[in-house]
C-alpha cells in the first residue's frame, strides 16, 4: 500500500518533470523545424509539422552576413576576456583575501560599488574612451572593459577566503613571499573558483548584446549576438531564416554545455551559493 | 556591504581624479589621388551587395592604388549606427545618404561639400533627374552625387486577383477602383487580405496625402501639412483599410510585416518602391506570380519620387581617392553596372540597361511615374518629426483616436519641431 | 553547507576578514607586503577605474548637458531632469520595468518546486532533468528572443495553434498591449528557470537528511516539513536568486530589443509603450536619437531605483533570511 503510494508519487514526480521539460525544449525543437521549411509552409494555418529540408535558408544566412568572421570574433573576445579575468582577478582577489594592506576595506568597496551599477551608466563614457582612442569597430573595444571585473575579484575572494589559512602560513615559514604564494599555493587550489568564474564570463561575454551592438558597426568586426540582431533588421520577419540564424549563433555554446555539463553546473551551483 | 560601499563611493572621485584617458592625436595624411587607400563604403541594402561589390572592383582596375570595401549595415540600425561612427570619429569614408538625412549631415558638417569638386571636374549635374539633384543641394552647393531613382508602385499579386475574379490593375485606375478591388480580395477569415497599411510614409501614406490633394510639409520647410483637411483624407485612405478589414491590423503587421505576408500569398497588394524587384525577382514565390502596376489616382495622380546620392566623409583621411570614387559612381559606366543589377541609375539615359535586366516585370511603370512624381519631404532634422508620425499615427491606425484628431496633434508637434530647427 | 560556512556574502563580505592575529598587528606602515596587495590590485583597479568608477561620474556630469547631433555638448544644468520628470514615456518606462522585476519573482516559486522534485530521494535521471532545464540559460538571448518572437506570433504561431487545438484564440502576445509584458516576463523566467534551479538545487543538497527526520519524528507532515525546514535553510539561496533577478530585470534590455521587432517594426508596435524598459530607452535616446544628455538623466534614475531596490530587499532579509 505504502509501497504503491510511494511508486504513485514518483510517478507523479517524473510526470511533472517531463511536462517542464518539454516546455523547456519545445521551443527549440520547433525552431529547428521552422529553420528548415519554406516561408509559405512555416505560416501555414494548421500548421506542417514535417520540415522542407529548405537548406538554403542557412545557406541565406551565411551569404548575408560574415557568420565565419562573427563566430570567430566571439570566440576570440570570449577567451581575451575570460583570461584576463581570471588573472587579474585572482590577482585581486587573492590580494584582499590574503595580505594585509592599509585601505583594504575601503578598496573593497569601491569595487564592490561597481557591482550594483546598471552596465548602462558606463557605456556612453566607455564609449567616448574608444572612440578617442581611435578603436570603435575593433574587437579591443569589445575585450577592455571586460578584462576587468569586480564580481570577478568577489567571487575569488569568497573562494579564498574558505581555503584554510595554515597553508599560506606554511608557505610563508618556508620563507614564500606573497607572490610565490598566490601563484604556486592559491591558484592551484582555487581551480574550483576559477573553473566556475570561467564558465561564467564565457557565457556572460558570448551572449553580451548591449556593448557590442554600441561599440561595433562593421559587420566584420562583430559578435555572433549583435550580428543575429542585424539579422532581423535585414530579414524583418522572414522566420525560417531567423530561425536558422539564430539556431547557428546559438548552438556552440550549447554543443559546450552538453560536453562539459558537470562543470557548469558546478560552476552555478558554486557562484550561486558561493556569493 | 552598506558601509564599505559608502565609503567607497564617498572617496570614488579622489581615487580616480588621476586617471586620465590620453586621445591619440588622428594625423592628417594630405594624400594625392592615386596613393595607396582602403575606402570603406556604407551601404544598406543586401540586394545592391553584389552590384557595389562589382562597381568596386570596377573602380579598382582603374585605379590599382584605391582598394574598397563595401560595409553593409542593415537599414533598420544604418542611421543609427553612422550617427555613432561620426560621433566616435569612425565614419565610412564614402556612405550612402538619403534626402530625410542629407540637411542635417551637411548642416553640421559631417560630409563635404562637393561644390568646387564638381566645378572643377567640369561634371554637368544635368544628367540627372532635377528632383534629385536639388534633394542633395543644401544651401546652395551641392553634397552628393545622386546615385539612383526609385518611385513607388502597387505590387500584385496576379494569381490572387484571377482566383477572386478582380481585373489587374493598370494605368489609369483610382481610388474607387482600388477599394472595389480590396473589398472583393479580402477575406479575413481566412487571414486573407487586399493589402497591409504599414505606417511608412515612402510607400503608403504620403502618397495618399499628395494623391488626395495634401501635403506633408510645405514647399519652404517651415509648416507641417497635417492638419490639412486633405491630407487627413490621405490617411484615412490607410485606416479605413483597417477598419474594413482589407489591410491586417497593426498586431498582425508587428507580428509578421507586410513583405512577408505578400511574400506568403496572404496579401494580394504590396505598395512598394521600383527596389523591389529584385527581392520579388529571387524570391521563389514571387518570381512568377507578382508584377508592378501605377499607383490609383485620387484627386491627382502621384508618387513619391526619391533617390540615393554618395557623400564623402568630411573626416576621411583620404579626401582625393573618395571624391574619385564618388565621381566614379556618378558616371555613365557605373551607372550602366549598376542598371544591369540594381536599382534605376539616376543617369539619365541609362535606365534601358535596368528595363532589360528586369524585363520579368512592369518596371516601366516606375519609370513613367517621374512625369507625375513629387519630391519626397524633408527638412533640416527630418527624422525628428519622422519620429512623431509614427507615435501620433500608431494610436490612429490602432483606432485609439480618430485620424483626425492624430493628424492635428501631428501638426501640432511637428510644428514646434520644425520651428526649433 | 557553504551557505552557511560564508553567510551570503553580499551582506557580510565587506566586514574585513579578521587579519592573522587579530587586530594588534594590523600594520601600521608601509610593508613589503602591502607593496605586493597594492601591485597585485592595481590592474583591476585602474581597469574598474578607467572603464566603470570614472564613467559612472562622467555619466553623472553628461546628465546635466545637451549633445548636439553629432556630439559636442553644453551644460544645462537642471533642464534633463525638469524633461524627465514630465515625460510621460519615462514613466511608463520606469513602470514596465518596476513590473518587470516583481513579476519576474514569480520564476522563483517555480524553481524552488522543480528544485525539490529533483531532490527527491532515489529519483533517477536527475541530470538529464537538470540539463534540460539548463538549456535556455546557456542559449543566446538574441536567439531566444527570436524563437520566442516566433512562437508567439499571433496568427501562425506556435503557441496559439496549440491553443487553438482547445478551441482558444490566443492574442498577439508582443503586439497587444494587454498581453505583451506579461508575455515577455514569462519568455524571463522561463530562461532564468534553469539557472535558479540549480541554485537552489544545491541549497536543498546540503540540508542534512537528519533534519527531516526529526521535523518527522515530531510528527510534521511533507508541508510543514517544507515550511519548518526546507524554507528558512534554503533562504539565504531565495534571497541571493530574488536580489539577482530583481537586478537582471530592472536591466532588461535585449529580449524587448528583439522581440518588440527592430527599427520601424518596433515603432508602430503598439504594444512598444507597454513594454519599452528604462535602458530600451536610454538605448534609444543615447544611441538612436542621440540625445546623451537626456539618456544619462534617465540612467541616473535607474541608479536610484537599483539602490532603493536593493536597500529594500537587505532590509527586509533581515525579517526572513535565515544564516544557520
Amino acid at each position: 500500500m505504502a509501497e504503491s503510494r510511494a511508486q504513485g508519487r514518483m510517478a507523479g514526480t517524473h510526470g511533472t518533470l517531463i511536462l517542464g521539460a518539454a516546455v523547456m525544449v519545445i521551443p527549440f525543437a520547433w525552431q529547428l523545424l521552422t529553420s528548415l521549411k519554406t516561408l509559405t509552409n512555416a505560416t501555414r494555418v494548421p500548421p506542417t509539422i514535417a520540415p522542407d529540408w529548405r537548406w538554403s535558408n542557412y545557406a541565406q544566412v551565411f551569404e548575408l552576413l560574415p557568420f565565419g568572421d562573427q563566430f570567430l570574433n566571439t570566440a576570440v573576445v570570449a577567451a581575451a576576456r575570460t583570461a584576463g579575468q581570471l588573472l587579474f582577478c585572482s590577482m585581486a582577489a587573492y590580494a584582499f583575501a590574503r595580505l594585509r594592506f592599509p585601505g583594504r576595506g575601503l578598496l573593497f568597496g569601491l569595487f564592490l560599488s561597481v557591482l550594483m551599477v546598471p552596465p548602462a551608466l558606463f557605456v556612453i563614457p566607455q564609449y567616448e574612451i574608444m572612440a578617442d582612442l581611435g578603436w570603435l569597430n575593433s574587437l579591443g573595444a569589445i575585450i577592455a572593459p571586460g578584462l576587468f571585473s569586480a564580481f570577478g575579484v568577489f567571487l575569488l575572494r569568497q573562494f579564498f577566503l574558505g581555503l584554510p589559512r595554515e597553508l599560506d602560513e606554511a608557505a610563508r615559514l618556508d620563507g614564500a613571499g606573497p607572490l610565490r604564494i598566490y601563484w604556486s599555493v592559491m591558484l592551484p587550489l582555487a581551480k574550483p573558483g576559477l573553473l566556475a568564474l570561467g564558465i561564467l564570463v564565457v557565457l556572460a561575454s558570448w551572449n553580451d548584446l548591449f556593448w557590442p551592438l554600441i561599440v561595433n558597426t562593421d559587420p566584420e568586426q562583430m559578435t555572433l549576438s549583435a550580428g543575429l540582431a542585424s539579422l532581423q533588421g535585414q530579414f524583418q520577419t522572414d522566420y525560417p531564416v531567423l530561425m536558422a540564424g539564430s539556431l547557428l549563433a546559438s548552438l556552440p555554446v550549447i554543443v559546450v554545455f552538453t560536453v562539459l555539463q558537470r562543470h557548469f553546473i558546478q560552476g552555478i551551483a558554486f557562484s550561486g551559493n558561493k556569493s | 556591504m552598506w558601509k564599505a560601499v559608502r565609503t567607497g563611493a564617498a572617496v570614488m572621485a579622489a581615487a580616480v581624479l588621476a586617471v586620465t584617458v590620453a586621445g591619440c592625436g588622428a594625423d592628417e595624411p594630405t594624400a594625392g589621388a592615386d596613393e595607396k587607400a582602403t575606402l570603406s563604403y556604407a551601404v544598406w541594402d543586401k540586394n545592391q551587395v553584389p552590384v557595389m561589390e562589382e562597381l568596386a572592383a570596377a573602380f579598382t582596375e582603374d585605379h590599382p592604388n584605391i582598394t574598397v570595401e563595401v560595409q553593409l549595415t542593415p537599414w533598420a540600425d544604418y542611421w543609427t549606427k553612422l550617427r555613432a561612427a561620426v560621433t566616435g570619429g569612425a565614419a565610412p569614408d564614402v556612405f550612402w545618404m538619403n534626402g530625410p538625412n542629407v540637411q542635417l549631415y551637411a548642416d553640421n558638417g559631417v560630409i563635404m561639400p562637393l561644390a568646387d569638386k564638381v566645378a572643377e571636374a567640369k561634371l554637368d549635374l544635368g544628367v540627372y533627374p532635377k528632383a534629385l539633384v536639388d534633394l542633395y543641394t543644401f544651401e546652395g552647393k551641392i553634397y552628393g552625387l545622386p546615385k539612383d531613382f526609385d518611385t513607388v508602385g502597387v505590387w500584385f499579386n496576379k494569381e490572387l486577383f484571377d482566383a477572386a475574379g478582380v481585373k489587374h490593375p493598370a494605368a489609369g485606375w483610382t481610388w474607387d477602383d482600388f477599394k472595389a478591388a480590396a473589398a472583393k480580395l479580402s477575406n479575413p477569415a481566412k487571414g486573407q487580405y487586399a493589402v497591409g497599411a504599414n505606417i511608412a510614409g515612402q510607400e503608403y501614406f504620403y502618397n495618399t496625402i499628395y494623391q488626395a490633394g495634401g501635403n506633408v510639409i510645405s514647399a519652404d520647410g517651415k509648416k507641417s501639412g497635417y492638419d490639412d483637411p486633405a491630407t487627413i483624407e490621405g490617411l484615412r485612405f490607410w485606416t479605413d483599410l483597417i477598419k474594413n478589414k482589407q489591410s491586417p491590423d497593426l498586431k498582425t503587421m508587428t507580428d509578421t510585416h507586410p513583405i512577408q505576408l505578400f511574400e506568403s500569398g496572404k496579401l494580394a497588394m504590396y505598395w512598394g518602391g521600383s527596389w523591389n524587384v529584385t527581392e520579388f525577382g529571387n524570391n521563389e514565390y514571387t518570381k512568377t506570380r507578382v508584377d508592378a502596376a501605377p499607383l490609383p489616382t485620387g484627386v491627382k495622380q502621384a508618387t513619391i519620387i526619391h533617390g540615393l546620392a554618395n557623400v564623402v566623409s568630411a573626416k576621411t583621411k583620404y579626401p582625393a581617392q573618395a571624391w574619385e570614387f564618388v565621381k566614379f559612381l556618378g558616371s555613365k559606366p557605373a551607372a550602366e553596372i549598376l542598371g544591369k543589377k540594381g536599382p534605376i541609375p539616376a543617369y539619365t539615359g541609362t535606365q534601358d540597361a535596368w528595363l532589360a535586366a528586369n524585363a520579368k516585370f512592369n518596371g516601366k511603370v516606375f519609370l513613367d511615374a517621374v512625369s507625375y512624381a513629387v519630391p519626397y519631404p524633408v527638412s533640416r532634422n527630418t527624422a525628428a518629426w519622422n519620429d512623431e508620425e509614427f507615435k501620433q499615427l500608431t494610436k490612429a491606425y490602432t483606432g485609439e483616436v480618430p485620424v483626425e484628431q492624430a493628424a492635428k496633434e501631428l501638426a501640432t508637434q511637428m510644428n514646434a519641431l520644425l520651428a526649433k530647427e | 553547507m557553504v551557505m552557511t560556512e560564508e553567510g551570503i556574502a553580499a551582506g557580510r563580505a565587506a566586514v574585513p576578514a579578521p587579519a592573522p592575529g587579530g587586530r594588534a598587528r594590523r600594520p601600521r606602515r608601509w610593508t613589503a607586503e602591502a607593496g605586493w596587495a597594492y601591485l597585485l590590485i592595481a590592474p583591476t583597479g585602474l581597469g574598474l577605474a578607467v572603464f566603470y568608477l570614472w564613467p559612472v561620474l562622467q555619466t553623472g556630469y553628461f546628465s546635466f548637458t545637451e549633445w548636439g547631433p553629432f556630439g559636442g555638448h553644453e551644460w544645462v544644468g537642471l533642464d534633463n531632469y525638469r524633461a524627465l520628470a514630465a515625460d510621460a514615456e519615462v514613466r511608463q518606462a520606469l513602470v514596465n520595468t518596476l513590473l518587470f522585476a516583481l513579476l519576474g519573482l514569480l520564476g522563483i516559486p517555480l524553481a524552488i518546486v522543480f528544485a525539490a522534485l529533483l531532490n527527491r530521494p532515489k529519483l533517477r535521471g536527475v541530470s538529464v532533468y537538470r540539463a534540460l532545464f539548463f538549456i535556455p540559460v546557456v542559449t543566446m538571448p538574441v536567439a531566444v528572443a527570436m524563437v520566442w518572437r516566433w512562437l508567439y506570433n499571433g496568427d501562425f504561431g506556435l503557441v496559439n495553434q496549440l491553443l487553438s487545438v482547445f478551441g482558444v484564440e490566443g492574442p498577439h502576445w508582443i503586439a497587444d498591449p494587454a498581453t505583451a509584458l506579461y508575455a515577455l516576463v514569462a519568455v524571463c523566467i522561463w530562461a532564468g528557470l534553469g539557472y535558479n534551479i540549480v541554485v537552489f538545487l544545491a541549497g536543498l543538497q546540503a540540508i542534512p537528511r537528519e533534519f527531516y527526520e526529526a521535523a518527522e519524528i515530531d510528527g510534521a507532515g511533507p508541508v510543514a516539513q517544507f515550511r519548518r525546514v526546507t524554507l528558512p535553510l534554503l533562504s539565504p539561496s531565495i534571497f541571493f536568486v530574488s536580489v539577482l533577478s530583481v537586478i537582471g530585470s530592472l536591466q532588461l534590455f535585449d529580449l524587448v530589443y528583439v522581440m518588440a521587432g527592430s527599427g520601424q517594426a518596433a515603432r508602430s508596435n503598439p504594444a512598444m509603450p507597454r513594454i519599452q524598459t528604462v535602458v530600451g530607452l536610454f538605448y534609444d535616446k543615447a544611441f538612436y536619437t542621440n540625445d546623451r544628455g537626456y539618456a544619462a538623466a534617465i540612467v541616473m534614475a535607474l541608479l536610484v531605483l537599483i539602490v532603493v531596490f536593493t536597500a529594500i530587499q537587505f532590509r527586509l532579509q533581515k525579517r526572513w533570511v535565515h544564516y544557520g
